[in-house]
């Protein structure tokens, strides 16, 4: 007599479950196109970045001072890791999507939702297996990284490492949006619709919207394409990973709440809800936190060490305020010298653009017009000038503090490199597209077992 | 309803961590405890469109079941209402007389839909395995599976090259290596010819004979007269009759009427 056990949620593997999702992207054809139709793409921009950081090199071969500024971080990865993005933004979406999307079309969904393993199982799995998409689809860009650094190129660990990381929480954001849309769409098409919406919507958001005032630039900061601006200008953000996080879990929970087919719409609806506003509280907390890491090698985005010790030390509230426009190119070049490294290492600082954000017509007829004006406690000075090396010591004056000697050997050297990168291309064009249908056609193999059971199945 | 015991259940509903009193739905000696699910009122609708009404039944262990209707009857319908897949607007199913609510209908039943070819660009093999090491099923396990549905010829062959015959057959391979109790399987003949037909109604009749229970929707009245034991005649999404050929004969009058005959006389 047959025994008439069943499988309990909590007894079944997740191992086959991984596997599984892993043979399905590994079989699927988006993967390979992706990471074919990536060899170029990201040969060609590290040819043109090894390229013209070689140019620029050969001038800081003999200058010390142009040498200072040739950062590889600058000068090749973000523009390597670029090609990247855009691939990631137009093509991964297709293969996420096809993690779930194929199984709702085949309906082998209907079958998988029966197996003992919880819709959130399912997902996690799911995106773990999108998480390996990322992985392989990275390859392109992680064998340029080799490239340069055997073409004798620096690479500070932290900084590339930081990159890397933000381009992993991209493709996962990408990810996951691709798995939500495909839980909610009835075909792959529409769920391809719907995250190109998000991906494609959000770069063209933000080319449209980015640096005007009020509401515009804050729909512009919801734009996917700002997640890595901060990873390329080589800082780590515990708020910005918090975000990102939270989106990624957000996608995957909504992606949890709409693939089983057998609840109603109002059920989904609520959770829905739930998830949405659970998103949004952490969302908020997220914004509150304001710390970071430089992990430049060159610390662009501090000020120097000994500067940073005295600043830290201030404890009173220093409150500025910017007689300027939202758009005008002064108020960037303030943002990006002074006040983002201000945020970064004073604990009470408040930042006001007086007049609201008003635009740049209506601001310039002011008289005070250009003016940042420094409260510090009870005292207060007026500067118009957007360099830390004037604005730090009437930091200084106002707190009457004495200035810090500066640290000697502290400055950065620089990576000027001349380096032919021809040789690379028949890397990107042929080696590597050969080395990718290679691995595709080793994937098409029949499974370890299959001898095994075709001759025990044998009569 | 025709067939249908109603009967109030003292018991509480299964819960999450209540385990199925599954042990006992095998086949048993006493009348009362050979109900293994009992449908009670189910009744779905789309927009305007009543798709079920009133839909009640019982299965008893170890039968084969056999929902009987024609194309649009609701057949597809129930069974997913059953598994879980599909909400309906109203409806209790009681499994050995405890409320099975639709978020554990997994764990007693699974459910092989019409027209389903899972994991197309993956060769038999592995789409056999990984139902196989969900399960835990051992070696020898899956290779009599195999060998019982007919599957060995196409091991080596990916999942969208099968012809519709072995997608059938790997569908219930797939079907025979979970543990349930209770298999709900939508047109499992479709695209079977006379000699696999009663090929495939072996390995149920096996099945059935070491305890399983099955439920299939069936619109070849031939076909269906040639496997189940009892029969849920469907017309509209409404029950017309319950019971053994000889019962609805008895029913209709047509003593010696065919499973045609007697649909034809209740719809």
């Amino acid at each position: 007599m047959r025994s008439h056990e069943t499988f309990r949620v909590q007894d079944a593997p997740l191992r086959p479950l991984l596997v599984k999702e892993l043979w399905e992207i590994l079989s699927g054809r988006a993967l390979w196109t992706m990471l074919l139709l990536m060899c170029p793409l990201i040969g060609y921009s590290f040819f043109q970045a090894v390229s013209l950081y070689g140019e620029a090199s050969a001038a800081g071969l003999q200058s010390p001072v142009l040498a200072a500024s040739l950062s590889p971080l600058d000068g090749v990865l973000v523009p390597t890791l670029g090609a990247s993005y855009v691939a990631v933004t137009l093509l991964f979406p297709f293969v996420a999507i096809r993690v779930l999307g194929q199984e709702k079309e085949s309906g082998a969904l209907r079958l998988l939702v029966q197996l003992p393993y919880r819709s959130s199982t399912l997902i996690a799995a799911k995106l773990a297996a999108v998480l390996a998409a990322w992985v392989l689809s990275s390859v392109p860009a992680f064998s340029a990284l080799a490239i340069w650094r055997m073409l004798d190129g620096h690479l500070f660990a932290p900084e590339t490492l930081n990159l890397l990381f933000g381009h992993l929480l991209y493709g996962l954001l990408v990810g996951a949006i691709a798995l939500f849309a495909a839980s909610v769409s009835e075909s792959a098409a529409t769920a391809a619709i719907v995250t190109l919406a998000f991906t494609i919507g959000s770069w063209v958001l933000d080319f449209t919207v980015a640096g005007h005032p009020g509401v515009l630039d804050w729909i512009a900061r919801l734009s996917l394409t700002q997640v890595l601006r901060t990873f390329e200008q080589g800082l780590l953000s515990a708020g910005l990973v918090v975000g990102i996080g939270t989106a990624v879990c957000g996608f995957s929970a909504l992606a949890t709440v709409w693939m089983p087919p057998g609840v109603h719409i109002r059920t989904k609806l609520f959770r829905s809800l739930v998830c949405v506003l659970a998103a949004a509280i952490i969302f908020g907390l997220a914004t509150q936190i304001r710390f970071s890491v430089d992990v430049t090698e060159d610390q662009r985005n501090s000020f120097p060490v000994a500067d940073q010790r005295v600043l830290a030390k201030l404890a009173e509230p220093l409150v500025v305020t910017i007689h300027l426009a939202a758009e005008d190119p002064r108020y960037a070049d303030l943002q990006r010298n002074v006040l983002a490294k201000l945020e970064r290492v004073l604990p009470n600082l408040s930042i006001r653009l007086a007049g609201g954000r008003q635009n740049l017509a209506a601001s310039t007829g002011e008289d005070r017009y250009g003016e940042i004006e420094y409260t510090y406690g009870s005292r207060s000075d007026i500067s118009r000038s957007t360099s830390p090396r004037e604005i730090l010591p009437l930091l200084y004056g106002l707190a009457e503090v004495n200035p810090p000697a500066p640290a000697p050997g502290s400055d950065y050297p620089g990576y000027p490199l001349v380096a032919g990168g021809q040789l690379t291309l028949l890397w990107f064009f042929c080696g590597l597209p050969l080395c990718i249908a290679f691995a595709c056609w080793r994937s098409r193999r029949l499974p370890a077992n299959h001898n095994k059971l075709t001759k025990e199945a044998l009569p | 309803m025709d067939g249908v015991l109603h009967l109030a259940s003292p018991d509480p509903p299964i819960g999450r961590n209540t385990p199925l009193p599954v042990e006992a739905a095998c086949v048993s000696e006493q009348a009362d405890d050979q109900t293994l699910l009992r449908v009670d009122s189910i009744n779905k609708q789309y927009a305007d469109q009543v798709v079920l009404a009133n839909v009640a039944f019982d299965i008893h262990a170890g039968e084969i079941v056999g929902i009987i209707g024609p194309n649009g009857a609701g057949k597809t319908t129930v069974l997913e209402v059953l598994a879980g897949i599909l909400p309906a607007e109203t409806g209790d199913v009681h499994w050995l007389g405890r409320p099975l609510p639709p978020s554990l209908r997994r764990e007693a039943m699974f459910y092989l839909p019409d027209g389903v070819r899972p994991y197309q660009d993956q060769p038999v093999t592995r789409v056999l395995s990984f139902f196989a090491d969900v399960y835990r099923k051992s070696a020898d396990e899956i290779t009599n599976t195999i060998q019982a549905v007919g599957l060995t010829p196409v091991l080596h062959k990916r999942v969208h090259s099968l012809s519709k015959g072995y997608g059938r057959r790997l569908l219930l391979a797939l079907g025979l290596l979970t543990p349930h109790a209770l298999l709900l399987m939508d047109e499992p003949f479709d695209g079977f010819d006379l000699r696999q037909i009663r090929e495939i109604v072996g390995v149920l009749r096996g099945e059935a004979a070491m305890g399983r229970t099955f439920v299939l929707a069936i619109h070849q009245l031939l076909d269906a007269e040639r496997v189940c034991d009892r029969f849920i005649l469907l017309a509209d999404g409404r029950v017309r009759g319950v019971g053994t050929l000889n019962d609805l004969r008895a029913r209709t009058g047509l003593t010696s009427g065919s499973l045609e005959d007697i649909f034809l006389a209740l719809t």
